[in-house]
């Protein structure tokens, strides 16, 4: 057909011979042909897409416009609750390009009258500059911008700027930290989680509940108020899965004002400082001594004489000046008991099981203000003889805290942790005590609450149990008379412990109420029965009769008070 | 016939032309109202985060418990405030039907005084 046609003559040549040049011609025209076909098969196919089916790169502005979250620079932090805690706010920042501006002089006194705290000379000397970029004021409120916009200086320029914000102020300023002027995490998780920060937009969910956290500060600021402590931490913490439920440290700053932090309000006493804990460590001692199977609650010790070892005299600060069964020692925190105890179990025993409950390794959490714990350099039999009563071993509240909750949660070692853990997740821990050692702990728990040191930790209906906790503070190389560290470890509710509440008040003095006692039984030990009494609520916990026959039953502890001789049944 | 043919296409395409024509300028208008909501959306988003941060300023504990203690005289929740779901006593047998149920809350008596649990009792006593 082609050949045919007028515009394709046929060709009057002599050779080659015609059949089979035309031969030629048509499968060339069939090639071109199929070539072309082929393209607009192409075309065709294309257009069909294009028209019929949505592809990835068209602009979508009906899907975009569902995907338009509002982006900030840095992701937002809440509480376990989805409370704020930080966020990043838009902010205009004030600057100055002085090479288009026509008089300093004019410009610096106008200013001066809307900032009055800007530095008038510094800022004339700015403005003279040969530069065409000069920030003047960062991070100006919404009523600043208007009026420095209504001056209409020429050269003056705004720029949009994020500024991290904490609603809360100081409540949680220990653990969420602060960020510089250029919104770079400096302390807390802020600095912990800088990268996540920065690059998500999903905030980041703690494990803090800020109602607690209140509950807490306001607690312990009242302590340190009425007995003139120079500073005081608290922790609750979730024993069954590790989250920490408030951490405060006093004194605190306020996160909103980096540059007006004084560098004591910094310090982060319930995981940066390391203390000497004093009888707490009795718990582990205890736990220890119980644990290996080598003596049992109808076991004890002689504890009538103190122990002289090298140049240092143990003495029991409670003297019963006779044989103590195990109970009695953990109630009226006997040192000689202790010591003895501890040296049943031997160096090597002690050393283990304190790795064991994370006392001698730093907090795993999130913030970088951990403490390391100061370790003796050589473990020797005093050392072992002052470490089971919580003497020549200081480690930071957190660890404590971690420590002696595995002691009463079965025996399970949960890592603390500052992050939620997402619901119905399952917190697998290690065990480090049998079940059975750690329900006479808890027993133990609750003794030292209704009839020890621990009484005023009381708090009706949720049935607290606890350890009292006294020691000097080292200075230098010497203890500090009158400079303690009261400190009170408890827990709730015991029949199925499921918090631990720790509060410590450093350098407290005592009043006259306290009958110028300053020991952990009368300073933190209130502190911890004010705030489980606000937090029990709080957190769902059911508040349960305490002198109801099947709880009694369960806190019970056959209390022999003679080696071998009769014993009672306490019934409390 | 040819001729008539041609007048049909040439009256398709031109309808086709101004069918095109009128489509694209209502489908710009459109994405221009679209962007317009796309922006005032993110006014309203960040207008919305702003009021969060607000929000949370205004409720903080320490002044929800200033203000709960001067204004409403309330106070933080006793252990012996609260119990449990089933102490709570049902509704004496008499008021328990259809009428009572749909009427108002001045049917409801309270329960009897053998009916009252112990715990609950307590609390009573209290007031």
């Amino acid at each position: 057909m082609i050949g045919r046609h007028p515009f394709f003559p046929k060709k009057r040549r002599r050779e080659p011979p015609v059949p089979a040049r035309v031969e030629t011609g048509r499968s060339r025209l069939l090639i071109t042909g199929a070539l072309f076909s082929a393209a607009f098969l192409v075309v065709t196919g294309r257009l069909i897409g294009v028209t019929m089916f949505v592809e990835k790169s068209q602009p979508q502005y009906s899907r975009t416009v569902g995907k338009a979250a509002f982006k900030t620079g840095r992701a937002n932090i809440v509480d376990r609750n989805g409370n704020l805690l930080a966020t990043s706010l838009k902010t205009a920042s004030l600057f100055a390009n002085p090479r288009v501006m026509l008089d300093a002089r004019e410009a610096v006194n106008k200013l001066a009258a809307v900032l009055p705290d800007l530095n008038s000379r510094l800022t004339y000397e700015k403005l003279t500059q040969d530069r065409s970029f000069i920030w003047l004021r960062r991070h100006l409120t919404p009523r600043q911008k208007y009026e420095v916009n209504k001056l209409g200086i020429p050269g003056l320029d705004f720029r949009d700027e994020e500024r991290r914000v904490y609603p809360s102020a100081a409540l949680a300023s220990h653990i969420l930290g602060h960020t510089d002027i250029d919104n770079r995490g400096l302390a807390g998780v802020e600095r912990h989680f800088n990268q996540k920060l920065r690059e998500s937009r999903t905030p980041l969910k703690l494990s803090i509940d800020i109602r607690v956290q209140h509950a807490m500060r306001k607690e312990l600021a009242a302590a340190v108020r009425e007995f003139r402590g120079i500073g005081a931490a608290g922790i609750v913490m979730d024993i069954r899965n590790g989250e920490v439920i408030s951490i405060v440290s006093l004194p605190d700053f306020d996160p909103n004002r980096p540059s007006n932090i004084q560098p004591d309000t910094r310090f982060n006493r319930a995981t940066l400082g390391v203390y000497e804990m004093g009888s707490t460590f009795k718990i582990f001692t205890t736990a220890m001594a119980l644990d290996t199977g080598r003596i049992s609650m109808r076991d004890g010790y002689d504890a009538t004489h103190p122990i002289r070892i090298a140049r240092f005299v143990i003495r029991d600060y409670h003297a019963k000046r006779r044989w103590l069964s195990v109970p009695e020692i953990f109630m009226y925190s006997s040192n000689i008991g202790s010591a003895k105890m501890a040296l049943d179990v031997g160096i090597a025993g002690q050393r283990a099981f304190l790795q064991k409950v994370g006392i001698l390794h730093p907090s795993p959490v999130e913030i970088s203000e951990v403490g390391a714990p100061l370790i003796p350099p050589r473990w020797r039999k005093i050392n072992a003889i002052t470490i089971s009563y919580g003497h020549g071993l200081s480690i930071s509240p957190m660890q404590l805290v971690a420590g002696v909750g595995s002691m009463i949660n079965g025996g399970i070692y949960h890592a603390p942790t500052f992050l939620k853990k997402p619901s119905g997740s399952k917190s697998i821990g290690r065990r480090v005590i049998s079940a059975k050692t750690s329900d006479q702990i808890k027993r133990l728990f609750r003794l030292v609450v209704t009839k020890g040191t621990g009484s005023k930790a009381a708090a009706d209906g949720y049935l607290v149990g606890g350890k009292t906790g006294t020691s000097e503070k080292v200075v230098g190389r010497h203890y500090k008379k009158k400079a303690l560290i009261s400190s009170f470890i408890g827990a709730f509710p015991m029949n199925a412990p499921r918090y631990v509440v720790f509060a410590m008040i450093d350098e407290p003095s005592g009043t006259k109420k306290t009958f110028s006692y300053a020991t952990g039984g009368w300073v933190a030990a209130p502190v911890v029965g004010k705030v489980i009494a606000r937090i029990g609520p709080l957190l769902g916990v059911r508040a349960i009769d305490e002198k109801a026959p099947e709880i009694v039953r369960e806190m019970a502890i056959d209390i022999v008070t003679k080696k071998e001789g009769k014993r009672r049944l306490a019934s409390f | 016939m040819i001729k008539r043919a041609t007048l049909i296409w040439m009256f398709l395409a031109t309808a086709a032309g101004i069918g095109l024509f009128v489509l694209k300028y209502k489908v710009k208008s459109m994405e221009g109202q679209l962007a317009a909501i796309h922006g005032k959306t993110l006014e309203n988003l960040e207008a919305v985060h702003v009021l969060k941060a607000e929000w949370s300023y205004l409720n903080q504990p320490a002044r929800l418990e200033d203000l709960g203690r001067r204004l409403l005289n309330l106070e933080p929740v006793k252990a012996t405030q609260t119990i449990d779901i089933e102490d709570i006593p049902f509704r004496p047998v008499g008021a328990s039907n259809g009428a009572a149920r749909n009427s108002s809350l001045t049917n409801v008596r309270p329960p009897a005084a053998d009916q009252v649990p112990p715990l609950f009792a307590k609390i009573r006593r209290k007031q």
